[in-house]
């Protein structure tokens, strides 16, 4: 269970050592575990911000963020984090980036072979395991950084608009792959989206964020459909409703 | 226009320009007198006159440019990353190098042979010095100015700090010091030049100052040229080292050819 309390935020000014710019204010949120909690909000809100303050990248300025109860004050690849950019390394082939985490947690190289091999293929990307990124598109980059964090089988996922760079075909595909491995494995998943529809799909509840500058609150829907999804609730009335009522919101934060 | 593949290729070219200029100014003209500009010829029988101690000439400066060029690179690499590394070393040493690092090393010469008198070794340490100088602050820089992500990524998926080095910032900044080490190399030949004009009774150098005392210039220009090749041809195998280690690397280069 993460537990978000009272959380405050905020970058110091580069130049001007005592002026700082607040993100976050007294924000709360409780993340069950197994739950997939999707967030969404206007760009520069901070989502991306308070997934790094969970990563253990960020401190927190004030308040706690809580990991089954200890306060987060480290790294760790327990909570796994997919970056909004490209974060692949560029000198190591599709192959060695996916292995890189089980790699460096020690683990045989029978297994490691197993599990990457098996998370490339589930990807979509067998076949040019040995290229290296400067070959790959963008969207391509991005499954393997997914591939990469899914290999690390990891407690907690923070995903920040990982599907973001994929055409509709290969991310609809995607989005169910996570919801089977997310139903298998029950890991937790606070995954940020710009995608309306995505964020119903997926989420067990969706909590939009509000700017700064209209309180910073965030504002949690229950996603009532029951599980497993398959993408013709896309279609279904309430789905529609839900969006329509999200679309509203997000349009009223437009402005700021 | 159609190009066809075997044209002369413009460095040939400038060559053999130059050398044409040069047989025509010495040679047919006449328009330089010997010692200023000696001509093909000329510089073809000093060689001939000096070939019995040049082959040692030659390997005793080779010596003394490659290892300290070499110690210099090594050391200096390990300066560098320690120096991010740790910040107990870059508090310790980082003050030190601040305040020896402007020092030019062509002023230390006179002091090094007061110290470490005549032999081979303080002219080694003179190249390495520079060499070192060049790629430590260069190292050092090039960590800093990483992408933060690539260590976070690396942190993120369970590497420590060891690892991390290891399989990320070290081939990270390979690409990054490629220029600075064949500046570096560059410069040992120079380093290498003036520590022999002041210390050792052998080498190329040393031979140059025999040269000039007998105002000599085809043997002055003939060690210039051997100088030369020397250090192309230590450039093109550091280029080549370094195509091999920076294929994964994004290798368009930026041409601004068709940008109005
Ligand atoms: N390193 C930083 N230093 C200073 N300010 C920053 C830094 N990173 C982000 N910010 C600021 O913090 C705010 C929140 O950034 P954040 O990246 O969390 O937004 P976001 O909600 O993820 O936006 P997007 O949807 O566009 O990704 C932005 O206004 C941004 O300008
Ligand atoms: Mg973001």
């Amino acid at each position: 269970m993460i537990e978000i309390k009272d959380l405050c935020f905020s970058y110091q000014n580069r130049k001007k050592a005592k002026e700082r710019k607040e993100i976050v204010h007294n924000l709360n949120l409780t993340v069950k575990d197994n739950e997939f909690l999707c967030l969404l909000g206007p760009s520069g809100c901070g989502k991306s911000t308070i997934l790094k303050i969970i990563a253990g990248f960020e401190k927190a300025e004030k308040g706690v963020i809580l990991d089954n109860g200890e306060e987060i004050n480290d790294v760790s690849y327990e909570r796994a984090m997919v970056f909004q950019e490209d974060a692949v390394f560029p000198w190591m082939r599709v192959y060695q980036n996916v292995e890189y985490g089980l790699k460096a947690r020690g683990i045989e190289k029978a297994e490691r072979d197993e599990i990457a091999n098996h998370f490339i293929s589930l990807v979509g990307l067998s076949g040019v395991e040995n290229q290296y990124p400067k070959e790959l598109s963008g969207g391509m980059k991005k499954r393997v950084d997914l591939a990469r964090v899914l290999s690390n089988n990891p407690r907690i996922m923070l995903m920040d608009e990982p599907f973001g760079a994929l055409d509709a075909m290969t991310k609809e595909k995607l989005q169910e792959q996570l919801l089977q491995i997310w139903e298998k494995t029950k890991k937790t998943i606070i995954f940020v989206t710009h995608d309306i529809e995505e964020a119903i799909f997926l989420g067990d509840r969706v909590a939009i964020m509000q700017p700064i500058s209209f309180g910073g609150e965030l504002h949690v829907y229950d996603i009532p459909f029951e599980r497993p999804r398959s993408l013709a609730i896309k279609e279904n009335p309430q789905f529609q409703k839900m969006r329509r009522q999200m679309i509203d919101e997000l349009k009223e934060y437009e402005s700021f | 226009m159609i190009k066809t593949k075997n044209r002369i290729p413009p460095s040939l070219l400038a060559f053999l320009v130059l050398m044409v200029a040069w047989v025509l100014a010495t040679m047919v003209f006449k328009v330089v007198t010997y010692t200023f500009l000696p001509s093909p010829v000329d510089l073809a029988e000093a060689l001939w006159s000096m070939r019995k101690n040049l082959l040692s000439a030659c390997l005793a400066s080779l010596r003394i440019t490659m290892s300290g060029f070499l110690i210099g690179l090594t050391v200096g690499l390990l300066m560098g990353l320690l120096m991010a590394y740790s910040k107990a070393f870059m508090d310790t040493v980082g003050p030190f190098m601040e305040f020896t690092r402007p020092i030019p090393v062509f002023a230390l010469i006179p002091l090094f042979m007061i110290w470490f008198g005549l032999g081979i070794l303080p002219q080694v340490f003179l190249v390495a010095l520079g060499v070192m100088g060049i790629i430590g602050v260069q190292t050092y820089e090039a960590i800093k100015n990483m992408p933060l992500i690539y260590i976070r990524a690396s942190q993120n998926l369970g590497a420590n700090k060891k690892t991390i080095f290891k399989t990320v910032v070290i081939p990270y900044i390979i690409p990054h010091l490629v220029g600075a080490i064949r500046v570096a190399a560059a410069t040992s030949w120079g380093l290498d030049v003036a520590a022999e004009f002041m210390g050792v009774q052998i080498g190329l150098g040393y031979n140059m100052i025999v040269q000039q005392m007998y105002l000599n210039t085809p043997g002055i220009m003939v060690i210039v040229l051997i100088y030369c090749c020397f250090a192309i041809i230590l450039d093109k195998i550091i280029a080549a080292i370094e195509r091999r280690l920076t294929v994964w690397t994004d290798r368009a280069v930026v041409t601004f050819e068709g940008i109005k």
